[in-house]
């Protein structure tokens, strides 16, 4: 009994992960990547062992680090903006039934508006700098942030307010205590789902306005032809985006466990 | 210990038409009474309890809590409620000490009340665990140390047991009752339940709906303590004949509305 499932206990555990799956797809693109390379050939069409040769030699050059450093300065600042702004703004809407008539045509447009075309705007306006990087990574990421928490706070039990009113809790002690832990996993949520944008954001201004950065590095080996360097760097940018989200997402599963017990226990 | 005097509100529905939830409530509760309130649904007795507790307002008359008029909730009242209203995120020690954390006692003193009070309602070694992982029962449980935690001198019960099995209550009854005995809070508790309302009460207030108004009050001799014996209390002949009274006037109030609402 206890000796015949145990060979088979790890190929089980590897069967049930997703990584497996993962590498296989990824192994099927590499090769797809490599055979096209080859056949179509090509200054600016690198394979896939080209360019993760040059991801590595990337890796080593302080000019790289300086990019990351230049472009997550406006990241960690921009996406911080987004929350620190976007929580409050999301439970206020999600509260006030006012509010939100008056606001949510302006949600709407922010969600809708293709971003890259407010670049300009932007820059104009603030100019190129750091605050025109930030601003722009904060406009991007706020929507996902606001909107989240805003459905987060109409999820909360409005049972669970009217019990903290009865023992005498004020406006202040609701949000602090029923309102944002109660929101908190849709917030997370926003915030993961934030940082995809946030990411996006950071590289599409640079690319389009302010030459700095990670975007800035990926139009100087546009131009000086080094097709290997400029996928390395696109590599690192998705790699960074994917560690981002992932810590997000284990943040979020850390924050929020009752919300499992919650489903699964249920009121019975 | 509470008064209330033409108690009247309205609802104002969807379509503009407005029903009336309460119509011309007077209602003396007694110190240390326990006292129950009976209705078919939708007849405000759940309004009339938030009320008195201030969590909802009325449109006329007044409502003395020991002679202060009630202008919202206050620490001489708490409210046990139907769904059980427990912070799904926080353990059964943060619940029951919530009310506590509200009124601003220190960490320290309210851990100590909340855990003397979880012994008081049998989850002694549950302290740590989220609603999530207890039965209904158990949560109930934790709403009401939870709500006896603040030492409340009137507790407000909304159909309390209206959300658990039949044994769960049943045993949730004598518990409430040996608690009672022992405290003497003054009690007010919304049933729907006939039993449960005649098995606890000093006395039973009928509610008639549609206006909900008090239809009558009637007294309970069963006697106390009953907190040993709810069973051997549901077979006595006093029991038998209040249940069948307030049977009758529930009959006849359903037969009153029914050409209004042939519907239901």
């Amino acid at each position: 009994m206890s000796a015949a499932p145990a060979p088979r206990a790890p190929l089980r555990r590897i069967l049930d992960a997703n990584w497996p799956y993962q590498l296989l797809t990824f192994a099927l693109f590499a090769a797809v990547w490599e055979l096209y390379a080859r056949q179509r050939g090509g200054l600016l069409l690198p394979g896939f062992a080209e360019t993760a040769r040059a991801t590595v030699d990337l890796l080593g050059e302080a000019e790289l680090w300086r990019a990351l450093y230049v472009s997550n300065q406006a990241l960690a600042l921009g996406f911080g903006i987004a929350v620190v702004a976007g929580v409050p703004a999301g439970i206020v809407l999600g509260r006030f039934r006012l509010v939100e008539r008056y606001a949510d045509v302006y949600l709407n447009i922010l969600l809708v508006t293709p971003m890259a075309a407010i670049i300009p705007l932007l820059v104009m306006s603030v100019g190129v700098g750091l605050a025109s990087r930030v601003l722009l990574v904060a406009v991007f990421s706020i929507v996902m942030v606001v909107v989240n928490s805003r459905t987060g706070v109409r999820q909360v039990d409005p049972s669970l307010i009217e019990m903290a009113r009865s023992f005498g809790a004020g406006e202040r002690q609701i949000w602090a205590r029923i309102l944002l832990p109660g929101a908190l996993p849709a917030i997370m949520t926003g915030v993961r789902l934030g940082i995809g944008r946030a990411v996006t954001g950071m590289v599409i201004v640079e690319l389009l306005m302010v030459s700095d950065g990670l975007g800035g590095l990926i139009l100087t080996y546009r131009g000086l032809l080094k097709a290997p360097l400029l996928y390395g760097t696109i590599v690192i940018i998705l790699a960074e985006a994917l560690l981002l989200i992932s810590v997000a997402r284990w943040a979020e599963r850390k924050l929020t466990r009752w919300a499992r017990t919650q489903t699964t226990g249920g009121a019975q | 210990m509470i008064k209330i005097r033409g108690l009247g509100k309205s609802f104002t529905g969807q379509d503009g038409s407005t029903v009336a939830a309460l119509r011309d409530v007077d209602l003396d509760v007694g110190a240390h009474e326990f006292l129950t309130v009976l209705g078919p649904s939708g007849c405000g007795k759940t309004t009339l309890l938030k009320a008195v507790a201030g969590l909802v307002p009325w449109d006329d008359g007044d409502i003395l809590v020991d002679g202060a008029p009630v202008r919202g909730p206050g620490p001489d009242r708490s409210v046990v409620f139907q769904d059980f209203a427990l912070l799904p995120w926080a353990t059964v020690l943060d619940n029951v000490a919530f009310g506590l954390r509200m009124r601003g006692v220190g960490r320290a003193e309210r851990e100590e009340r909340a855990r003397s009070l979880i012994a008081t309602v049998g989850l002694t070694g549950f302290e740590s665990k989220l609603p999530g992982e207890l039965s209904g029962g158990m949560q109930q449980r934790v709403g009401i140390a939870r709500a006896l935690a603040v030492r409340p001198r009137v507790l407000l019960m909304d159909e309390p047991f209206g959300a658990v099995d039949e044994q769960t209550r049943r045993l949730l009854q004598e518990e409430l009752l040996s608690i009672w005995e022992e405290h003497r809070p003054t009690v007010v508790f919304v049933t729907h339940s006939m039993e449960e309302a005649v098995l606890l009460g000093d006395r039973v207030v009928l509610m008639s709906a549609r206006p909900g108004r008090i239809a009558d009050i009637v007294p309970v001799g069963l006697p106390r303590p009953r907190a040993g014996d709810v069973g051997a209390l549901g077979k006595s002949g006093e029991y038998a004949e209040i249940t069948a009274y307030l049977w009758d006037r529930l009959r006849a109030m359903h037969a009153e509305h029914r050409p209004a609402g042939a519907a239901s």
